[in-house]
């Protein structure tokens, strides 16, 4: 039977996906508590501006996520005959793009910064009748908020690997190395404390980059996918393993002379076409049915497999397959 | 991959001994980075005046109103001779950014649009103005002198009562 959309999951990868839900719920509450006491403190730092700014566009990637999460279980239907998995890309690629052009304000206002010789002013505040730096309460909410962001980063990245979903380990990667953002804010900061004004501005610049960075990747990533690449796999290894898999899987049968396979990504799962040059020049349905179940037997990511029989395989394969990065 | 491994530890080692050396020395921190503070103790406040109804009274080459005897009192907490320059806000604020004057004084509301040029300091009082509504009043320093706008902050905390 062709396994309907919405039920591709087996139980392993169902529950997988429950727990990157809930990881991904959590993280959201804890930005909204990262951002709540940073707002308490943020002062006139560009440094802690900056990482403000970036605790905000962390629940992005989150928040598309979640709600991509809603649509791929959808059915497929007429009008949607590949299913909804790609609103998982689509998400990805909104994510990618808002970082990427607010990382690209925030690079233009720490340079400017910098050009106009602007000294960050910080005062004190009264903490019940004591007069304290301001400086000091931006480091001291720096640093606590720098370690739980890394605990979940690592656990949501040991469920995207299973689930095979991009966006969820592009988010799982920058949580995990969000503590820079905040050590690059402490120095930001700490700076300020020692007289050194420009280095606030220097390190604003580097969380700035940090966060193009992110955004390109992402941008690239989704933007790759959505084009039909080859599929790679989550961490971009290219082809896919699951690719030379299947292909084994189809010369393991005696009768077929030359395959190839085309898989592109579908969100978490693959859209396949496996193209068979039988020997005979001639096939029979039963064969063509055994070879479909094979290829979908291989993983639960070959969810949506198409057989074509031809005499000769389309022109791309011939080129090498294998790229050596 | 190695190579992006020391390259966090040695960003980790910075920010670990910083902040041990930030802790370590708590008390002189922050610095001016242009050394207002230590200019002004035992020597001159250059105070700028900003006309303004009982707060900042100009009257001939006298000066009353309750700023000017706050900021006489903050020149002497510092063993300073206050010294008064006179002027509309907007060039005293220009004053301020240039280094000539210290402090500017003028009933300045919390709201003012100066605080993206300059320092200014917590409100310290509350004011109903002509249009009934209320009003909290700060001083305004020279941009990133955080060490001189602690030391008026602190001052304030001990003299004022806050809103």
């Amino acid at each position: 039977m062709i396994p309907e959309a919405g039920t591709h999951l087996p139980e392993e990868q169902r529950q997988m996906m429950r727990r990157a839900t809930k990881l991904e719920w959590i993280s959201i509450g804890y930005a909204a508590c990262t951002i709540t006491a940073v707002a308490l403190v943020v002062g006139n730092s560009q440094a802690m501006r900056t990482a403000w700014i970036d605790d905000m566009l962390s629940v992005l990637p989150q928040v598309a996520f979640l709600l991509s999460g809603v649509y791929v279980r959808r059915l497929r239907r007429p009008t949607h005959p590949y299913g909804y998995h790609r609103t998982m890309s689509a998400g990805h690629l909104v994510a990618g793009v808002a970082l990427l052009s607010v990382g690209g304000v925030l690079v233009y206002e720490a340079v400017s910064a910098l050009v106009k010789l602007e000294h960050p002013t910080i005062g004190t505040m009264n903490v019940f009748g004591h007069t304290i730096w301001q400086g000091w309460l931006m480091i001291a909410v720096m640093a606590f908020f720098a370690v739980p962001a890394v605990i979940l980063g690592r656990l949501k990245i040991k469920a995207a690997k299973p689930l095979h979903n991009k966006l969820l380990y592009a988010d799982a990667s920058m949580a995990k190395a969000d503590w820079q953002t905040n050590v690059a804010s402490i120095v930001g900061v700490g700076g300020i404390g020692f007289g050194l004004w420009w280095l606030d501005s220097v390190a604003a610049l580097v969380i700035s980059a940090g966060i193009i960075q992110d955004g390109w990747k992402n941008t690239r990533s989704a933007t790759v996918d959505l084009l039909d690449r080859r599929a790679t796999s989550y961490d971009g290894k290219d082809p896919h393993p699951l690719i030379p898999r299947m292909e084994a899987q189809l010369k393991s049968f005696g009768w077929i002379e030359d395959c190839g396979i085309r898989a592109r990504e579908l969100g978490q799962v693959m859209h396949v076409e496996a193209f068979i040059v039988p020997i005979s020049g001639d096939v029979i349905m039963t064969q063509i049915q055994e070879v479909k179940a094979a290829l979908e037997d291989t993983d639960w990511k070959a969810y949506d497999v198409v057989v074509t029989p031809v005499l000769e395989l389309p022109d791309f394969f011939s080129q090498p397959r294998e790229v050596t990065n | 991959m190695s190579h992006t491994h020391s390259r966090r530890r040695v960003t980790a080692l910075i920010g670990l001994s910083l902040i041990v050396v930030l802790a370590g020395c708590s008390q002189a921190i922050p610095v001016d980075p242009e050394g207002t503070l230590n200019s002004v103790r035992n020597g001159t406040l250059r105070i700028g005046l900003s006309p303004n109804d009982s707060l900042v009274e100009i009257k001939g080459s006298s000066y009353q109103g309750s700023e000017v005897e706050l900021v006489k009192d903050f020149a002497q907490s510092l063993g300073a001779k206050p010294e008064f320059i006179v002027g509309g806000e907007e060039s005293l604020v220009k004053k301020l950014e240039e280094d000539q004057v210290d402090l500017v004084v003028g009933g300045i509301s919390s709201k003012t649009p100066w605080s993206k040029m300059v320092g200014m300091t917590r409100p310290y009082t509350q004011v109903i103005d002509e249009k009934g509504k209320k009003e909290k009043l700060v001083l305004l320093v020279p941009p990133g002198e955080n060490a001189f706008l602690g030391e008026l902050e602190y001052f304030l905390d001990q003299t004022q009562e806050m809103p």
